[in-house]
């Protein structure tokens, strides 16, 4: 990873990235820097093909930080296309050229990325502290099931759709669960050198032996496969039965009285409804939401949320801007990470609708118009 | 363990009880002392902003009283230091919502786990002054030298006075400029302590750096280089039983001030 700084912004260069995932995981992990807030980017991405909609969570996860992304440069041509198609500024590098930003200013992009690592460490060692905090905090929560026989509470920080397939964190993920965008890895990564394979394959070989191992890893090769693939088609079967009860939830939810309010809840005051709610204005930190069914707020939601209290899991808050101190649906918890510390949003910002719902036992947020 | 429960109190609103709280008890659990502190401003909590751990609130004091929960399980732990702890107040109800009984029992639990239990006292002298001072044996009273948080200051120590748990309480002196004391702009710190007659454990200077460290959510004990920080550490020592002396107010430390000194030393001498 190598950063260097332009006007009232900085490069990220990403062009060692190999994957979407690593991009946007490296991305997020610069972005999250304090520093990095309010600022314009420009994206070295390598030889790596990026779809529109690859190229647009990207782009939305740097707009999530209020930044902007100002120019891609980029070895690939259809990235260049997709870059193209979303208006944004691009070059398509033709080999593999410094770019002159990267040649100006040298001695002092080598401080910043001094700077840089040291916040890096800093963050790290926070989220250290963290996880301290939180296994705590799981404790707390078992305690609490033991008590109330309930399911234990799962605490999660909030998680956009984009970072969750990087997000590592092993007491979140059961074994079974598969995500998909693991399982479509292995076989992408793979391909190449199967092709290789047949290449080796093509050219007179003398020595037996080594024909045989090459056959013999050329199979386990298709058994990995074959696996991938089963596990692929579980994993399709698995959303085809959530789908199916989404739809139901969705069903259900729509019968369920609505508590509509049109002013803005301010702290200390609390609503619990047995059914929907939508609010028409903000909700101030300090407030309180619960509802059985799903919440909407036409506004800054700030307080803390609770949908599906009695244990609807596809139920879903939604939010012209999503703030909140601390989210809960059904018996799934998190919490707002300490790096965002904005003392008020502005209200002449233009906001993205987000929805926050949950998935794999974790709740995510995601951009309204995504779903 | 027994623990010593101190409860921090003024009377008047918006003098520093709650920066106080936080920073004594920042700096009481950097030394190493294992540290709760209450907030009992139910409906007006504050203590968890100050010290970054809004995010992190599940339970609160209510949750405990009503039993939805353990006490161990409402105990907030800090980002930084796991000595210390926090028991936020509910924001949602109102004083009401806890009695002095339940308020005491809960500082009788917790003085077995911990060596210090800062209760942080509401304004005013209704049901959530009686609630905070219940479980206490200690106080500090927190005052500014203005004349209307002095008057709501000797208040307070009127009716500390004529409760029977309260073994002992000290003056803390918040938001002292002295060049506006030297100007006889403002009441110095021994015109307080003449008025309130009570034995002094701090003077905090006012320091701009308390409303940045408010708004990040960090206690500022953990700056090093702030006058406000260093008072409230030395503070922190008083209360363990150091002998620490009163940091020098008067002393104008900026070149403007040193060459006033200088120049003045001269005309003294001329003369």
């Amino acid at each position: 990873m190598e950063q260097g700084y332009i006007e009232n912004g900085f490069i990220v260069d990403v062009s060692n990235a190999k994957k979407t995932s690593e991009i946007i995981y490296q991305l997020s992990t610069i972005l999250d820097l304090p520093d990095a807030h309010c600022k314009k980017v420009c994206l070295k991405l390598g030889d790596i093909d990026l779809s529109t909609s690859e190229l647009m969570s990207i782009k939305a996860l740097v707009e999530s930080m209020n930044s902007e992304i100002e120019f891609v440069t980029t070895l690939s041509r259809i990235t260049v296309e997709s870059a193209m198609e979303l208006g944004l500024k691009v070059s398509e590098l033709e080999n593999k050229v410094p770019t002159p930003e990267f040649n100006q200013d040298e001695e002092s992009a080598q401080a910043t990325n001094k700077e840089l690592e040291k916040a890096l460490d800093k963050i790290f060692g926070d989220s250290g502290l963290d996880e301290k905090t939180f296994h705590a905090e799981k404790e707390m929560k078992k305690l609490k099931a033991e008590s109330e026989n309930a399911a234990p509470i799962e605490l999660t920080e909030f998680k956009t759709s984009d970072s969750i397939a990087e997000e590592t964190q092993p007491e979140e993920e059961t074994p079974e669960e598969v995500e998909e965008p693991e399982i479509a890895e292995p076989s992408s990564v793979a391909t190449p050198e199967f092709s290789e394979h047949i290449v080796q394959n093509d050219e007179p070989v003398e020595n037996e032996e080594d024909l045989k191992e090459e056959f013999a890893e050329l199979e386990d090769f298709n058994k990995q496969l074959d696996e991938v693939n089963k596990e692929v088609m579980e994993a399709y079967d698995d959303e085809a039965d959530d789908f199916a009860q989404l739809q139901k939830s969705l069903r259900e939810t729509e019968k369920l009285p609505t508590l509509y309010i049109q002013r803005t809840l301010r702290s200390g005051q609390s609503i619990t409804a047995d059914g929907n709610i939508v609010i028409i204005g903000d909700v101030n930190p300090g407030s309180e939401i619960k509802a059985k069914g799903d919440i909407t707020v036409w506004g800054i939601l700030g307080g803390i949320a609770h949908a599906g209290a009695d244990g609807n899991k596809y139920a879903r808050i939604r939010a012209l801007k999503m703030h909140a101190i601390q989210l809960r649906i059904a018996d799934v918890f998190a919490r707002r990470p300490d790096s965002i510390n904005i003392p008020y949003i502005q209200k002449t910002e233009t906001f993205v609708p987000e929805e926050a719902r949950v998935k794999h036992k974790q709740i995510i947020i995601s951009k309204l118009h995504e779903n | 363990m027994d623990g010593r429960v101190i409860v921090i109190t003024s009377g008047k609103g918006g003098v520093g009880k709650t920066t106080t709280n936080a920073n004594i008890g920042t700096a009481l659990a950097k030394a190493g002392k294992k540290v709760v502190m209450i907030d009992t401003d139910l409906g007006l909590r504050n203590l968890d902003l100050l010290l970054g751990l809004e995010n992190r609130i599940v339970y609160t004091i209510v949750d405990v009283v009503e039993e939805r929960c353990k006490l161990k399980q409402a105990l907030v732990k800090d980002k930084k230091n796991p000595n210390l702890c926090l028991l936020a107040a509910a924001q949602t109800r109102d004083k009401t919502a806890v009695t002095e009984e339940q308020l005491k029992d809960i500082c009788e639990q917790l003085k077995k786990d911990f060596d210090f239990i800062l209760v942080d006292c509401p304004a005013g002298i209704e049901q959530g002054f009686q609630n905070a001072v219940a479980g206490a044996s200690e106080a500090i009273v927190v005052t500014t030298p203005e004349m209307s948080a002095v008057r709501d200051a000797d208040r307070i120590i009127g009716l500390l006075e004529a409760k029977e748990e309260i073994k002992s309480y000290k003056l803390l002196i918040n938001r002292v400029r002295p060049n506006l004391i030297k100007s006889n702009d403002m009441m110095s710190v021994d015109d307080v302590v003449e008025i309130l007659s009570a034995d002094l454990i701090g003077i905090i200077p006012e320091d701009t750096g308390i409303i940045t460290s408010t708004n990040k959510g960090e206690p500022i004990v953990n700056d090093d280089k702030s006058p406000a920080g260093k008072a409230y550490k030395n503070v922190a020592r008083r209360i363990m039983g150091e002998d620490v002396p009163f940091l020098n107010l008067e002393e104008d430390t900026s070149i403007v001030g040193k060459m006033k000194k200088f120049f003045s030393g001269l005309m003294g001498k001329e003369k």
